[in-house]
């Protein structure tokens, strides 16, 4: 893999030697640390795999004493190599730090800090590793574990995860590196995003619009793996209400079909079309995707030769929600497209009584027919009470 | 290529294949869990939705049921009420009628002159049945009175009515005696007596109990005024 010169990797890192006998003469580890680090540091990965299975804990312990207690930058970029290391060889590691015999370690304080401050290279493997860490944590009852203790401030999964979110949104809207920020987000939230808490406050937090950008065709192997993970997110997204609204509101669903039309790569075009379909039944959606052409490319999509047989499935059940959609809408396209448009454009034209005054007589034409039919598309849009109110209103006036 | 290179590519290749591969799975267990929420939901809503509505329906039970009690007591003490206001009654008419005996009771009859009790209810009689020959039943024991008293009553009638004296005769079948502890059920009368045409088409029955029966009925209103007036209905 091609290193820039001035990008700091963890080859390089894990290539310098740190001085643990000085950290143990100058009491900032113990004895024990320094035997731990001296069976663990330098060793192949067949060899520490033993260690780890048999005392994993206490690894896991003095790495964290270290991260807490030293400062200098080059030890603390070492240490979370190490981590990293670690954790890409087994994932599953990540379990270790929830081991109870560190329930009195704060596993979560020292990523946390890092992310804030120290050079590029510890924020990213700090991210990376909380994002593991957190989301390997024991669930009870699909709730979070808070600290119990009342003397210890010690930090919680919740204060991790709006801290996670708040600094990923921030690397989102202004990257503290020009290459490495935004893969490296788009990482993380892939993870994140399956939890609900993180899916409320990366909504809250507006961070659905930051995403919408990286919706782009991509032809580079890095910058596929990118817009794979960004449609991850935006998929993992779909299934929450609240972020559904936003990605109404945004370029998305134009943006993921110019995605979709160009993509060869299979795996993206999965996670698209399965987006859609959770889109489907959702709001305006299907006359978007409808207006938009998604009918034709899913016929296109069909016509090419996926291997993935969930693809295949999709892609029919997607044909046939369209199709659905389209009888629905096809009897009463002007009222639609106004209607939509309308909506699209969001509150300007919806309040505008003029648009309703001009329309009224589209109603009256066909006898009020448009009334209950209306009522399907409004209540897809979910403006049924406000639009009721104002129909009845110009309705009555009408009347009049 | 030499063998570190080929090595190297394989790896590489695992590699990617694995990455594929962990992708895909990630993408599986993520669609399992959200599907298997999304269908939790429906179905503790649906529970819910269940519920909900048995015990509304409960609810609605206990209400009837509350209602139909409520009715139910309400008429059964109105029916207590009723009932005990016609006890009271009753036992009004009873006391009337125990205190009627006394009038013609062979020990007190003097005190109350049955004797002219007896004339006044044969001229009334006469005068209602306005015939000239007529039949009178009275008790046995109060036969001598009536044989005493017939002439005195017939002449009155006949000054009254400017008519010819009427034949009136006593029936051998006598009314019930007084009513005594040994049969209480039995037939009885109170004393009076009961007057009839010849062909016995009209009889007018005079007898103190019949008497008290047509003041009990007439003036069963105001004594029921007079008794419950406070009472609603």
């Amino acid at each position: 893999m091609p290193t820039d010169q001035a990008e700091l990797n963890s080859e390089q890192v894990l290539r310098r030697d740190i001085a643990w006998e000085t950290y143990m003469t100058t009491k900032l580890i113990t004895g024990t640390s320094l035997q731990l680090l001296r069976r663990y540091d330098k060793k192949s990965e067949n060899d520490r795999a033993p260690l780890l299975d048999n005392d994993g804990p206490s690894y896991i312990h003095v790495f964290i004493s270290i991260l807490r207690d030293i400062q200098k930058e080059e030890t603390v970029e070492y240490v979370l190599a190490l981590i990293d290391e670690m954790l890409t060889a087994n994932p599953k590691r990540a379990l270790l730090f929830h081991d109870k015999s560190l329930a009195d370690d704060d596993i979560y304080e020292p990523f946390l800090r890092l992310l804030w401050k120290g050079s590029w290279f510890i924020q990213e493997k700090s991210s990376k590793i909380l994002t593991l860490i957190v989301s390997a944590r024991p669930k009870q009852n699909g709730r979070t574990n808070g600290a119990t203790d009342s003397k210890k401030k010690i930090t919680t999964s919740d204060d991790v995860l709006k801290g996670l979110v708040e600094w990923l949104c921030i690397q989102l809207k202004k990257p503290s590196h020009p290459s490495r920020s935004i893969p490296a987000s788009v990482n993380c939230l892939a993870t994140l995003l399956k939890e609900s808490v993180v899916r409320s406050s990366f909504v809250q937090a507006d961070g659905v619009k930051l995403l919408v950008p990286l919706i782009s065709p991509a032809s580079t192997q890095q910058s596929i793996q990118i817009l794979y993970e960004t449609c991850l997110c935006v998929w993992l997204l779909s299934y929450y209400e609240p972020a559904i609204e936003y990605l109404a509101t945004s370029r998305a669903l134009p943006r993921l079909l110019e995605v979709v039309k160009g993509s060869t790569k299979e795996k993206v075009v999965r996670l698209i079309v399965l987006t859609f379909k959770n889109l489907l039944a959702k709001g305006s959606f299907g006359a978007q995707m409808v207006d938009l052409g998604l009918p034709q490319i899913v016929q296109s999509l069909k016509a090419q030769a996926w291997s993935d047989e969930d693809l295949l499935d999709t892609l029919n059940h997607l044909e046939e929600g369209l199709k659905d959609n389209i009888k629905k809408l096809s009897s009463f396209d002007k009222y639609k497209q106004e209607v939509l448009l309308g909506h699209l454009d969001w509150s300007p034209m919806h309040k505008d009584p003029i648009f309703w005054r001009d329309n009224i007589t589209n109603f009256e034409e066909n006898d009020f027919q448009y009334h209950p039919a209306g009522r399907i598309i409004v209540t897809d849009l979910k403006a049924k009470e406000r639009v009721m109110k104002l129909m009845n209103h110009e309705n009555a006036e009408n009347k009049n | 290529m030499n063998d570190a290179d080929v090595s190297k590519q394989i790896e590489q290749m695992v590699r990617f294949i694995r990455q594929e591969a962990d992708e895909k799975a990630n993408e599986i267990s993520v669609s399992a869990e959200e599907e298997f929420n999304i269908e939790k939901l429906q179905l503790v809503e649906a529970e819910k939705k269940k519920i909900r509505q048995e015990y509304e329906r409960k609810q609605k039970q206990v209400e009837v049921r509350k209602k139909i009690e409520y009715s139910m007591q309400l008429n059964a003490s109105r029916i207590k009420v009723l009932q005990a206001q016609d006890d009271l009654v009753s036992a009004m008419k009873e006391t009337a009628s125990k205190d009627l005996l006394n009038v013609s009771h062979y020990k007190s009859r003097h005190l109350h002159n049955y004797e002219g009790l007896l004339r006044a209810l044969i001229i009334q009689s006469l005068l209602r049945l306005k015939e000239p020959s007529v039949l009178l039943r009275c008790r046995k024991e109060d036969l001598h009175m009536v044989e005493s008293v017939l002439d005195s009553a017939k002449a009155k009638y006949a000054g009254k009515e400017r008519v010819h004296t009427p034949e009136i005769i006593i029936d051998d079948i006598h009314l019930p005696p007084a009513p005594s502890h040994d049969d209480p059920h039995a037939l009885s009368c109170s004393g009076g007596v009961v007057l009839a045409s010849r062909d016995g088409k009209i009889v007018i029955e005079n007898t103190l109990d019949a008497r008290l029966d047509v003041i009990f009925r007439g003036k069963l209103p105001e004594i029921r005024k007079l008794l419950f007036a406070q009472v609603a209905a």
